[in-house]
């Protein structure tokens, strides 16, 4: 036995602490805006709340109800309510919902981008209208409650998302993964998770030594697109070479196409799987008769 | 030992313990698909329970003729034998039970989610059962010191934890020899001494051979049993430590540097004007000299 092996060096997260810093961006942050994949395991590793106790499936579960009910409910009240319960959820369980909320742009852009042309096309109580020569653009109340009923479906599946990433631990994840999906696609999906860290940390390195040289994204159009192009095309090489260093490194340890975890994911308790059927009969009833009542 | 200089020019394996080698590489030469030559006309042996350190330069051959050993890559020309059976082409199979291979980047060796997963991934692909493969990566934690990170994911390690979890990733396989591709490089001193102290407990107490491959000549200085010298693709001047590096024209042509401990010997030795008498390598061994000779010119 060699002492104090693991007494040195520790754990490594260079991000904001817990509470003190949360409106810094974490060393290996690319913009506040996307969500940090630090960050997000910091949480699920460290965090201790009821949630965190609470057994993975039974979380994996509520996240299918969730998705579920949003992709049949209708009813913008409704989906206010689930994004209330949600948020209150992401609350209580402790996470930083200064994150959250610039989290949110990307869910935001993405729904604006597909519906941000339908929506002056909905018919319904013209709001505003713009004559443009022989073209009218109108925004009608429909228009507006597509964008809304959309948005808030968006928000509800990230932030229940990020409460289930945030909340369980990656040797669980992991355990889940690898016994809800086939080889290799188990695989693929474990080995991209890890090695996404390492991707993002580079690129981050990448971008440090570019701003510590006096470069910088907004000098001009030009500059920042070959800025990315150089940055991307590195990216691509090197990963593509540490893909072949880890494969080597597989094989020399008798890799043959398995990959077998020994995590044990912790099962539902009792309460647990009463919590889970009465919300399935809830979502279950609400799936059932959401045509017929417009929910 | 004395120093065994090879002639480039008639490539030759000298004799060696045959009751004692595990691996022999003989006159082996590998030409990557680029035409690069990664090693040529290699010889190359590792006997039971010694450490062998192979020093050169950059782009000497080292890392290529490490993964040689382990089956990774196939001699074009040349022989390998590994514990009596010669590598060939699908006779390397089940070769990385014997010959363990610790990369230079942990990061690229460590993948699975948990401490404790990418540990009992060897033994798991040996076919153990998941309760052995456990108790192995426990012991091979234990017996690198870090038995607590078992639950810890990877990115959470620091640089000195995952070479260490590298370590027992490939002592859990319990192999005869582990190759180690420079096992201190980028790490602090602290977790360089802790590398240092296991390699020498593998080989003192568990009898497994090491091979280091390295260009910290105080790092082989210091543990080495044998030192082979490489140049070119090939192993071109092998010996005991004392000899190697008390023969600084020899270093200089291998495009190396001293050990600092010699380095200040030779200086020492050189500013007193007196021959050097004995050959430290050691800071212990060279404090030795220096008190003996003090006692010996008191004035």
């Amino acid at each position: 036995m060699i002492p104090g092996a693991s007494g040195t060096g520790g754990n490594r997260y260079e991000g904001p602490d817990i509470g003190a810093g949360e409106d810094r961006m974490s060393s290996t942050s690319i913009s506040p805006h996307i969500p940090d994949l630090n960050l997000i395991t910091y949480f699920a590793e460290t965090k201790k709340s009821v949630f965190t106790r609470m057994s993975p499936w039974t979380k994996g579960c509520l996240l299918v109800f969730v998705v579920l009910l949003v992709t049949v409910s209708r009813s913008l009240l409704l989906l206010i309510g689930l994004y209330i319960a949600v948020l209150l959820l992401y609350l209580i369980a402790g996470l930083p919902a200064g994150k959250l909320l610039a989290w949110y742009l990307l869910p935001a852009v993405f729904v604006l981008s597909l519906v941000g042309l339908l929506m002056w096309s909905e018919p319904g109580i013209p709001i505003l209208s713009w004559t443009v020569g022989a073209f009218t653009l109108s925004l009608s109340d429909n228009g507006v409650l597509l964008v809304g009923t959309l948005l808030i479906k968006a928000l509800i599946t990230v932030t229940f998302s990020l409460f289930f990433l945030m909340t369980t631990r990656y040797q669980h994840f992991a355990g889940m993964i690898s016994r809800i999906f086939p080889a290799p696609l188990d695989q693929i999906f474990l080995m991209a998770y890890r090695f996404l860290f390492l991707t993002l940390a580079m690129t981050s390195a990448l971008f440090k030594s570019v701003r510590s040289r006096g470069g910088g994204l907004m000098h001009s159009l030009r500059m920042q697109g070959r800025l990315f192009a150089g940055v991307f095309t590195l990216i691509f090489i090197r990963s593509f070479e540490r893909g072949e260093r880890v494969h080597k490194a597989m094989i020399a340890r008798g890799f043959t196409g398995s990959y077998p975890l020994s995590g044990e994911v912790p099962r539902p308790k009792i309460a647990e799987y009463g919590l889970l059927v009465v919300t399935g009969a809830l979502v279950t009833v609400a799936v059932i008769l959401s045509p017929y009542r417009g929910w | 030992m004395t120093i065994i200089r090879r002639n480039p020019d008639a490539p030759h394996c000298p004799p060696v313990d045959r009751d004692r080698e595990l691996i022999h590489v003989d006159c082996a030469s590998h030409t990557y698909p680029d035409g690069s030559v990664g090693i040529h006309d290699m010889c190359f042996h590792v006997l039971k329970n010694e450490i062998v350190a192979i020093c050169g330069p950059n782009g000497s051959g080292k890392s290529t003729l490490i993964e040689h050993l382990n089956g990774l890559l196939l001699p074009s020309l040349g022989t390998i034998w590994v514990n009596g059976r010669t590598i060939s082409g699908g006779e390397q199979a089940g070769l990385w039970k014997e010959v363990g291979v610790v990369f230079q980047q942990s990061d690229d060796q460590l993948f699975a989610p948990t401490v404790l997963d990418d540990v009992m991934f060897g033994p798991l692909n040996m076919g153990l059962s998941p309760d052995e493969a456990r108790t192995r990566a426990m012991d091979a934690l234990g017996t690198v010191g870090a038995a607590d990170l078992i639950h810890k994911l990877p990115n959470y390690l620091s640089g000195g934890q995952k070479r260490l979890i590298s370590v027992a990733g490939i002592l859990a396989m319990k192999p005869m020899v582990i190759a180690m591709d420079e096992p201190t490089s980028d790490l602090d001193p602290v977790h360089a001494a802790m590398i240092e102290r296991i390699i020498l407990d593998l080989r003192n107490r568990l009898g497994i051979s090491i091979v280091i491959a390295t260009h910290d000549m105080d790092l082989a200085a210091r543990i080495a049993d044998r030192i082979c010298l490489v140049r070119n693709g090939a192993v071109f001047a092998e010996g005991a430590p004392q000899e190697i590096f008390y023969d600084p024209a020899l270093i200089t042509d291998a495009g190396l540097k001293l050990p600092i401990i010699v380095q200040t010997y030779l200086d020492l030795c050189d500013a007193a004007g007196i021959r050097p008498a004995s050959c430290p390598l050691t800071s212990g061994e060279l404090v030795a000299v220096l008190q003996n000779s003090m006692r010996k010119k008191p004035d």
